[in-house]
């Protein structure tokens, strides 16, 4: 996906995302997360970023809220789980397994979660969020080990969770839906666990960052070229951009999309990972598998959940939510 | 990165609050948006519901502080704040101590609705003249009606009165909803679409709501109606509104009865009675329309036992007996004739 021919102007913004974007700037420059200041500030801002408390999580009882420690990679520490069940249910229940945004640099499991919490209310899914270690202090492949570990644990605990093995989701935002992808690549690659689909929202993919989009939509929106370089830098050094890049880490980078869980893929038409997100969707039809792609006109990265009012963003919520419901046929 | 969510109670409550949200619609307006998208900025800045409401141009519009869509009241609440939008109402669904943030989300949603309103609904412009005599000349083509009827933003299934001015002026007035229209009477129905408020207590003849075809006929008998309305003074009592719905019989004879009819003895009589004494037109004019002889000598503002006097010396000066109900109807139907054989309006 490297440009061969000059690109266009960016394209326009939703005109309802255009005024809250602005406000959203004032706090979150695009290329706010290249500066190793700002992600500083940000990291010790959690304000900006207030994570939900447990009693917001359990919904006035409607999910019972446990935080578990679980065994992590080989050698490494054990890894979090923030597990949330719906407390009403007698039967197993399907399981997204929730991989936070972040840029592999910053937040935490409980960052994203409450969007999560809307569709696992709806279908009557538990959502297991994995509290995984950053970048740069932990490169790859240290934070997607620690998913897979906490993804396993899932898997096999199933029971003990009151979780149905065979209907596991992964699913994340950015940072998250490019973990997501890659935890099933690992699940087909290491023969487990089964994964039952694969809910990538605006995933981050390939730390080529090349793309038109890319170039495109510099200095623009929410997570621009500059920010999204420094975040797979912080995840691979030197090694990015090189063929040395697993596709574990970057997967835009895997050459067989083949024999994977059935994907759902958003993404708005005015970010950066517009088309290395397409690319991603158009290379799992020509492997003959399973995906479901919008593209959200207009759309900034992560528009959706930081302006969820817009009508733009309800929407794209509501296709998310309808691919969940016919995969789980609920 | 997320859980940004963009609301104005969450930010800097004093001096950049303003800016933001002058900056919020101005963006919004710049890029085009639609109506929905403004009422939906005013309910999330405010954090409260927002709704928009037109009922002459059939905007609807309802936003809720999430976001999402419903259907509004018909009108505010009178406890919540409001503002006009051009021909729209906006408010903000938010009782309590008054927030220094809604005047100014309001004003600026308004501001920002009316641009989008007057864009994709046709341009408001009370003084359309052209297009009100069009649509109430009934030779104008279907095609000019229907122009003109866009052009002063009537959708078709609009129920509209034509109304005429004392000066010659020809004003529409939208009745929105038969149900939403006050009793005639009782008060002016709000001016709704694009067309123009009577003036506060101007003479004039109403005529029945009809559709944007109906209009020359209810223009017709809008012009009829006038001419049954009178100054309102001692020296022209009667009327200064008259709705054609409300007028029966009278309209037939004020079809029938024209400055060059002949005058009949009862109106020479009326008429030179009042030449007799000031007061004696008004006291007529009371009688005639008042319940009891005490109902109009409230009405008159004099003595009871004062005005049995005058009426004694009235009834003289016309030569029929104002006691009965009979005596009362020929009075009243001699004041009605005196207007009509008047030169009509311009």
């Amino acid at each position: 996906m490297t440009i061969d021919r000059p690109v266009g102007p960016p394209p326009p913004f939703d005109p309802e995302l255009v005024p809250a974007l602005r406000i959203i700037n004032e706090f979150l420059a695009p290329d706010a997360l290249a500066d190793p200041a700002v992600l500083a500030a940000l990291n010790d801002r959690p304000s900006l970023m207030e994570p939900p408390t447990d009693e917001a999580l359990a919904r006035d009882g409607a999910f019972t809220v446990e935080e578990r420690s679980v065994p992590g990679p080989e050698g490494a520490p054990d890894v979090g789980l923030l597990i949330c069940r719906p407390a009403a249910a007698r039967e197993p229940v399907p399981v997204l397994y929730h991989t936070h945004g972040g840029g592999m640099v910053t937040g935490n499991n409980r960052m994203g979660l409450p969007e999560m919490l809307d569709l696992a209310a709806d279908v009557g899914a538990a959502v297991v969020s994995v509290e995984y270690r950053l970048a740069p202090g932990a490169p790859h492949p240290g934070p997607v080990e620690d998913c897979y570990a906490g993804l396993r644990w899932t898997a096999e605990h199933a029971a003990e969770l009151g979780a149905d093995p065979a209907r596991v989701i992964v699913g994340g935002a950015s940072a998250g839906g490019g973990l997501a992808a890659a935890l099933a690549l690992m699940a087909r690659d290491r023969g487990g666990p089964a994964l039952a689909g694969q809910l990538l929202l605006c995933p981050m993919l390939d730390d080529r960052n090349d793309t038109p989009s890319a170039v495109q939509m510099a200095g623009l929106g929410v997570w621009d070229r500059a920010s999204n370089g420094a975040g797979w830098t912080a995840l691979l050094g030197d090694a990015r951009g090189t063929d040395a890049v697993s596709p574990y880490a970057a997967p835009a980078r895997a050459t067989d999309l083949s024999d994977l869980p059935p994907a759902f893929i958003d993404v708005g038409s005015a970010e950066t990972f517009r088309d290395e997100d397409v690319a991603y969707a158009t290379r799992i039809w020509q492997a003959g598998g399973r995906a479901e792609l919008h593209v959200w006109a207009g759309g900034f990265h992560g528009f959706d959940m930081m302006a969820p009012q817009a009508a733009v963003s309800q929407d794209a919520r509501a296709a998310r939510l309808h691919w969940l419901r016919r995969l789980l046929g609920r | 990165m997320r859980d940004l969510t963009v609301r104005l109670d969450a930010l800097d409550p004093q001096a950049s609050a303003a800016l933001r949200v002058i900056a919020y619609f101005d963006d919004l307006t710049a890029h085009g948006a639609t109506l929905q998208a403004i009422v939906r900025g005013a309910a999330v800045l405010a954090a409260v519901p927002a709704a928009l409401v037109d009922e002459a141009r059939r905007v609807r519009i309802r936003v809720d502080a999430q976001g999402r869509t419903g259907t509004p009241a018909a009108s505010p609440d009178p406890a919540w704040p409001s503002v006009p939008a051009g021909s729209a109402v906006l408010w903000l669904e938010h009782s309590g101590p008054p927030r220094p943030a809604d005047a100014m989300v309001l004003e600026r949603a308004a501001a920002a609705a009316t641009a989008v309103l007057d864009r994709t609904r046709g341009r408001a412009d009370p003084h359309d003249t052209a297009s009100v005599e069009t649509l109430l000349d009934p030779a104008s083509s279907p095609q000019a009606r229907t122009t003109a009827a866009r052009r002063l933003g009537l959708p078709a299934s609009a129920r509209i009165r034509a109304v005429a001015l004392h000066d010659g002026t020809a004003l529409l007035r939208v009745a929105a909803d038969p149900e939403d229209e006050p009793a005639p009477g009782t008060r002016p129905a709000p001016a709704a679409g694009h067309v123009a408020p009577a003036p506060e207590g101007a003479r004039a003849g109403v005529g029945p709501a009809v559709d944007v075809d109906g209009l020359p006929d209810s223009w017709e008998a809008a012009r009829t109606a006038l001419r049954l309305t009178a100054e309102g003074t001692p020296d022209d009592p009667g009327p200064r509104v008259v709705h054609a719905d409300e007028a029966g019989g009278l309209l037939a004879l004020a079809r029938a009865v024209g400055p060059d009819s002949p005058k009949i003895p009862d109106v020479t009589a009326v008429e030179h009675a009042a030449r007799a004494a000031p007061w004696v037109l008004a006291t007529l004019d009371a009688v005639a329309g008042a319940s009891s002889v005490r109902a109009a000598a409230a009405a008159l503002r004099i003595h009871h036992s004062t005005l049995q006097e005058r009426l004694a010396h009235a009834e003289r000066l016309i030569g029929w007996s104002l006691a009965d109900t009979p005596g009362r109807f020929r009075l009243h139907l001699a004041l009605v004739l005196r207007r009509l054989h008047r030169p009509p309006p311009p």
